[in-house]
């Protein structure tokens, strides 16, 4: 009998992609507990976002094992519980932050005692929430994006770049919410090529190739 | 858009045919039908274009939510966008083309059945060629012989009418397929986006 904190968030063993029977990345071996962050590291090409897609439920598992709270990951299993943030930010570009924050509460469901007001107070886009996301910087469109992992109740954060476009304030926002989720026992995958500072302790790392 | 496109292809016909009255007649039904569902083409489109490039669709296919469901809602606003228009302007069309008033009631009946099947044939089909670039041309050749049937039975409905003959089968053959369409569409539109985002 393994008690529960011993049962890992996600567990892959010999994980890997093809694309038109070419290897993308793989095999991969990696556990993530509840509490636990780690970083993706490989370079251009080496199927970092691949492998989040692939953790997130949009591709397919080709081979190799991957396990979800210690039973074979399926696709209801975690849904709702998994938070997506990729390339392209997943908001309507005609429609506001909060607007765009409302439809991702409405869809996931939104943390006790959070709405999307105080949210976008905390990314820094107070006095941004009714503006159209069409007219936000790079940089502030990111943040209405990055709104959606405090407002939201998911367990693992997939984050890949979440460090494009940001400036240090920006950067530094985005640590201390992983810090954040990290201490409230959430689970975070982030693939970054910048050097990335984390003072709640050392990251795991997965590489994506040796 | 599609309003405008209806509008200028049934206003050129009596130009092109000469504006005989005998003609137009037999033929208005048949006309706005075709304009209406060329027109619903254009947009057909564009249902997902900006929801995959901004990628909302994938926050869509990973919300914990049934996707079928949530897409038969995109499906319905999709129709209340571009096919009610449409809908709204057809006694405008058919009356430019001299169909004849007992008529336009069977007509108004075929599109409200029509276009509905259309939306979710369609669907089913950008959802299939979603991740493909320029896909128009692809959807078109596709949707063609499945919008066949549905323009042979409600043509064929607003003939029987136009003759004085029962038209209720034509019509009732059409919402048969309507209530198919609408239980199927929506899952076969979810399964074709899955696929089509995993790649």
């Amino acid at each position: 009998m393994t008690s529960a904190h011993a049962i890992p968030l996600l567990q892959a063993r010999g994980l890997s992609f093809l694309r038109a029977d070419e290897p993308v990345f793989g095999p991969l071996d990696f556990t993530l507990h509840p509490g636990e962050l780690a970083l993706v590291e490989g370079d251009n090409g080496s199927g970092k976002t691949t492998l989040l897609r692939q953790l997130a439920g949009l591709l397919h598992v080709d081979e190799g094992e991957l396990q979800w709270r210690g039973q074979p990951w399926n696709r209801d299993a975690c849904a709702g519980e998994v938070l997506f943030l990729g390339h392209q930010l997943g908001l309507k570009m005609d429609m506001s932050p909060r607007e765009n924050l409302h439809i991702a509460a409405g869809l996931h469901g939104a943390r006790d005692g959070r709405d999307a007001a105080s949210v976008l107070a905390e990314v820094g886009l107070a006095g941004y929430e009714d503006e159209p996301v069409r007219r936000l910087s790079a940089g502030q469109k990111k943040r209405a994006a990055l709104a959606r992992l405090l407002l939201l109740p998911a367990v693992l954060w997939l984050l890949d770049e979440p460090y494009a476009n940001l400036d240090r304030a920006g950067i530094a926002l985005v640590n201390r919410l992983l810090e954040a989720h990290v201490a409230g026992r959430g689970a975070a995958l982030v693939t970054s090529h910048g050097a990335v500072s984390f003072h709640g302790g050392e990251p795991k790392r997965i590489r994506m190739h040796d | 858009m599609p309003v405008l496109y209806a509008l200028i292809v049934a206003t050129l016909f009596p130009f092109a045919l000469g504006p005989e009255d005998a003609l137009l007649q037999r033929i208005a039904g048949g006309v706005v039908l075709v304009t209406v569902l060329l027109a619903m083409l254009l947009a057909l489109d564009a249902m997902f274009r900006s929801d995959i490039e901004d990628g909302s669709l994938e926050q869509l296919v990973l919300a914990p939510q049934p996707l079928a469901l949530m897409l038969g809602m995109k499906i319905l606003a999709h129709w209340f966008t571009t096919a009610l228009p449409l809908i709204v302007i057809a006694p405008l069309l058919a009356g430019m083309l001299h169909l004849p008033v007992q008529v336009m009631g069977v007509l108004m009946l075929a599109l409200l059945l029509a276009t509905p099947m259309l939306s979710l044939l369609g669907a089913v089909l950008v959802a299939l060629t979603a991740g493909t670039r320029r896909s128009g041309m692809l959807l078109a050749l596709m949707l063609l012989p499945l919008c066949v049937p549905v323009v042979i039975f409600a043509a064929g409905a607003v003939a029987a009418a136009q003759q004085g003959l029962p038209w209720v089968a034509p019509i009732a053959w059409l919402g048969a397929a309507l209530v198919l369409a609408l239980v199927l569409a929506p899952l076969a539109c979810a399964a074709a986006l899955r696929i089509a985002l995993d790649a």
